[in-house]
């Protein structure tokens, strides 16, 4: 048994100020209670078999299977795309060469950050400006689901640079949540109760009003908002794209960025989009330096193709505008579409419940359990390298890829 | 193997050739004096009437990091209008200000460049960064890291640190990073904008640290002179893009007190506030004080007229630049307790008087600045244009009745604050090949390429002599990358990755400590993976080529 320092790469958040004993391939956290970490640490591996039709098989030959379908297939999609940087570029080398389609788990939301983006731009932050500048934390409908350690570490932290003293905290949304509720003794707190529809209207009204003479406004709730930006220094929004109501969650996203325009015309403010679950950061990132586009990009035509409703995941499936399905979660047993009609590959850890429903399964390894890797963290400046701390044999998804692609 | 290219007019200006009929033999990669007498030469290429140069150096050139991805993302219409497909030996890509990796290798190595700096990457970025420039292949690469707002430095310059002790920093930060060099951007200012300062002239302090622009200027420059470092301080001065900002450049120069400084994409920094606009050329000035001030060399960041993009980490000039946006959308970011970054679409307008007047600066400062051993050639890529008009800047310094048809066409009132038209100066090949090979690649320390003698890389670039300069650099008919064809007439032959420049630099390891803390108490990150290790650099198939400190002519 031994400990040691570890860099987890089970969230957008990539830790690595984590301490695991280790025990004969069992890991167990010392100083975190990160939830997340916890239950990704529990999984057992109990086989590492791959799977053709259902039945057991060697990787070699769920590798060879990949390779032919991936050659006969007219239509094929990249779904999931639970992978580091090296397995989305041993992708993005065979999406290239076979002419197929790049989608991933979170695209119906995050695609709603980069239509606003695409149209109006933003001022962003990263996580250390955050912890050590923000006096004023303007939250919109956060939990801590997806990434449960970022209050801990970059909000609630005493310690910062421009020696805060006790921020102002602002939550907008239904329901205060729990981990902030229990905290917000640490700031000077309020609560502004909306649900998401009445949200567009709200920030609407909010970046209007910044233009107005403040004594002519009435409404208490933005009076009171307008106030504490008069007061400062440097201000955060943060909003999560997956707790907004998707159908108007782009023009949320757009009103956020230009309410955060308006205000730097007086103070600093910046914002910051808390979507990253199963690395989407780090796969956009490699598909926008490597084809010019962010994910739904089609290289059906010989070129780059980006679309973020044509190449919908769940459009191509329902619609069976394709032929071939490979799923890729190096990461989790998260539930991917299998639709009867279209042949699917799950290449995924050995753990993954939908094994046996596939047409082939084939087992990967974690990146940064199972091999070396790089991740870039949820704010898309900062990555990490992660180091190979388990010993069993499982080949990772590039060695995967570039094998079926090699055939 | 032992290729001959036999009958070529060469100009190797760092050998002192100049247009001299030679034979040059390459072995291995790299060029040698001439086969033994028992070797065999396998291959002999006759270029009798082509002109042969060392392979281009781009020393400024946005090609990678954070920026240029969220340019990226900005801007899917761009790349929309500029589709590559993908062929046997190519991928597919887009875009042309940000083009994508691949294929700025492509095009970079399609122009005859065989190396290419990246010149901003923040800290935190560095490891990012040069993971992607490990997808652009065909050319060498290199980064230089920004300091100069990075709450670490500003606290030691604030404590009144001594001199030892910022050394060790910037040696930390090179060797952590992998960098070259080091480039300043906006000292102090980026940061000061984190505290809504709009402007920070060069001895204004910023609020938070009460340090002035000037203090870091002196303390960086000082740092990579007793690094022995190979390329200087690297200078994105103070109050870019602002009318009357000459007199801060022609203040920097005095700051460093006869000490190594490059400038760069000096275009930008050599506005005068003169005539009924307030908009005037302060080149002339400019050009004179670099002309009496032997240790400053520059880069200009020429404009040209056209869609483009500008990505910085300047983010108090990018936001303060934001209403000039074309389409009319902007990104800024502040990063990391770094720096920052802004992206603005920028359309250049031969019309518009400003645009017309700031092609016009940049051609003067090439024109008027004497020494072309100081001087390089950039267009701040992809700031004033891509790097795709360098043929044509090319034959604008090369080909005066060219340049003033161009002149006649731009905006009327620029064409009268401008003193251009009388400028009688043509650059020669010879010029050319110090202003894009030579003199880049003696500035950044660089020995064993930008040049054709024994035991060079074997980077070299074939011309076909063609009156039209532009013709003549945009297609040449041979490339040759460390002794092997990978261009042929326009066609990519054989895809192939550079090297990575990286200079090796030793410190006082007790910096750590204190550099530990920092990252654990503010930050919240552990310093050890900070550092960029050789291996994970490997893993990507990058290799490194290590430049030792130890540059004797500061």
């Amino acid at each position: 048994m031994k400990n040691i320092n570890f860099t987890c790469p089970f969230c957008s958040l990539l830790c690595d100020d984590i301490q695991l004993t280790v025990n004969n391939n069992n890991f167990k956290q010392l100083n975190s209670n990160c939830p997340i970490l916890a239950h990704s640490l529990k999984k057992k591996i109990k086989d590492q078999f791959a799977c053709i039709n259902g039945k057991k098989n060697n990787i070699t030959k769920a590798i060879t299977s990949l390779s032919s379908l991936l050659k006969k297939s007219k239509a094929t999609l990249f779904a999931g795309m639970g992978t580091d940087i090296k397995g989305t570029k041993a992708t993005l080398k065979i999406a290239d060469k076979f002419k197929c389609i790049i989608d991933h788990f979170s695209g119906d939301s995050y695609v709603k950050n980069i239509k606003s983006i695409q149209e109006e731009g933003g001022f962003f932050l990263t996580l250390s400006e955050l912890k050590n500048r923000s006096d004023t934390i303007i939250i919109i409908q956060l939990s801590n689901e997806e990434l449960p350690r970022l209050f801990e570490k970059y909000i609630f932290s005493k310690k910062t640079i421009n020696n805060l003293k006790k921020r102002n905290l602002v939550f907008i949304g239904n329901k205060v949540p729990q981990f902030i509720y229990k905290n917000k003794k640490k700031f000077n707190f309020d609560h502004i109760k909306l649900n998401s529809i009445n949200l567009l209207n709200f920030i609407s009204s909010l970046r209007n009003s910044i233009k107005s003479d403040i004594s002519e406004i009435k409404e208490k709730k933005i009076l009171s908002l307008l106030k504490l930006f008069k007061q400062t220094n440097y201000g955060s929004i943060l909003w999560s794209i997956k707790e907004l109501d998707n159908n108007i969650s782009d023009l949320i996203v757009t009103e956020i960025n230009l309410l955060i325009q308006d205000l730097n015309k007086f103070t600093r403010f910046a914002g910051l989009s808390i979507a990253g679950s199963e690395h989407i950061t780090t796969v956009n990132e490699v598909m926008l330096w490597q084809t010019g586009f962010p994910i739904r990009t089609s290289f059906e035509q010989g070129f780059p193709v980006h679309d973020i409703n044509q190449f919908s995941t769940k459009r191509l499936i329902d619609k069976k505008e394709i032929e071939l399905v490979i799923w890729i979660n190096s990461f989790n047993e998260k539930k991917i579409i299998i639709n009867q009609k279209i042949k699917t590959v799950l290449i995924g850890i050995p753990s993954h419940p939908q094994k046996k429903d596939v047409d082939i399964f084939i087992p990967v390894g974690t990146p940064g359990l199972d091999h070396n890797s790089h991740l870039l963290r949820i704010d898309k400046v900062v990555s990490l390298p992660l180091k190979k701390i388990r010993n069993i044999s499982l080949p990772s998804v590039d060695y995967v890829l570039n094998k079926a692609g090699e055939i | 193997m032992i290729t001959k290219l036999e009958n070529g007019r060469i100009y190797d200006p760092i050998n002192k050739i100049n247009g001299k009929i030679k034979d040059l033999f390459i072995k291995n990669g790299k060029i040698i004096d001439r086969p033994k007498r028992n070797e065999k030469i396998s291959k002999i290429i006759n270029l009798k009437t082509k002109i042969i140069m060392a392979g281009g150096i781009d020393i400024h050139s946005h090609i990678a990091g954070g920026k240029v991805n969220l340019a990226r993302l900005l801007l899917p219409e761009e790349h929309r209008k500029h589709l590559y497909s993908s062929s046997n030996i190519l991928r597919s890509g887009s875009g042309l200000g940000t083009c994508s990796s691949f294929h700025i290798g492509y095009k970079y190595a399609k122009l005859g460049y065989t190396a290419v700096f990246e010149p901003a990457v923040l800290p935190s970025n560095a490891r990012s960064a040069i993971i992607e420039m490990s997808d652009i292949p065909l050319i060498d690469k290199g980064t230089y890291t920004v300091l100069s707002n990075d709450d670490f430095l500003l606290k030691l310059i604030q404590k009144k640190s001594n001199q030892k002790k910022i050394n060790d920093y910037v040696a930390w930060i090179i060797q952590s990073t992998k960098s070259l060099g080091i480039k300043i951007v906006n000292p102090g200012g980026i940061n000061a904008f984190k505290f809504n300062q709009r402007e920070l002239d060069l001895d204004e302090k910023n609020k938070k640290y009460n340090i002035t622009p000037r203090s870091i200027l002196k303390v960086l420059t000082k740092s990579l002179i007793d690094l022995k470092a190979p390329h200087p301080i690297h200078v994105h001065g103070c109050n870019l893009g602002i009318p009357g900002n000459v007199k801060t450049t022609l203040k920097q120069i005095n700051a460093v007190e006869g000490k190594p400084m490059h400038l760069t994409h000096i275009q930008y920094h050599s506005y005068n506030n003169e005539g009924d606009k307030k908009f005037s050329s302060g080149a002339g000035i400019l050009a004179e004080k670099i002309n009496k001030n032997k240790n400053i060399t520059c880069d200009v960041g020429q404009i040209m007229f056209a869609q483009t993009v500008t990505a910085s980490a300047d983010t108090m000039s990018q936001y303060r630049n934001h209403h000039f946006a074309h389409p009319k959308k902007w990104i800024c970011a502040d990063i990391e307790c770094d720096a920052g970054c802004g992206i603005v679409p920028f359309e250049y307008q031969d019309k518009n008087f400003v645009h017309s007047l700031q092609w016009a600066i940049g051609l003067e400062l090439f024109l008027l600045i004497k020494d072309p051993w100081r001087i390089y050639l950039t267009t701040d890529h992809p700031n004033g244009a891509a790097f795709t008009a360098y043929p044509k800047l090319i034959k604008l310094l090369m080909d005066r009745s060219f340049r003033n048809n161009e002149f006649a066409k731009i905006n009327k009132q620029a064409q009268k604050s401008s003193v251009l038209s009388n400028l009688k100066r043509e650059y020669n090949l010879y010029d050319i090949a110090i202003l894009t090979r030579a003199g880049p690649a003696k500035v950044l320390g660089l020995k064993n390429t930008g040049h054709l003698g024994v035991g060079a890389n074997a980077n070299i670039t074939i011309y076909s002599e063609i009156e039209d300069k532009e013709k003549m650099f945009e297609n040449p008919y041979m490339v040759i990358k460390d002794g092997e064809i990978v261009v042929k007439n326009g066609k990519i032959q054989k895809v192939l990755n550079g090297k990575f420049y990286t200079a090796q630099v030793d410190y006082d390891k007790n910096i750590e400590k204190e550099i530990n803390i920092y990252f654990e108490e503010y930050l919240g990150r552990n310093f050890e993976n900070f550092k960029i290790q050789n291996q994970e650099l490997w893993d990507h198939g990058i290799e490194t080529e290590n430049i030792e400190c130890d540059r004797n002519d500061y």
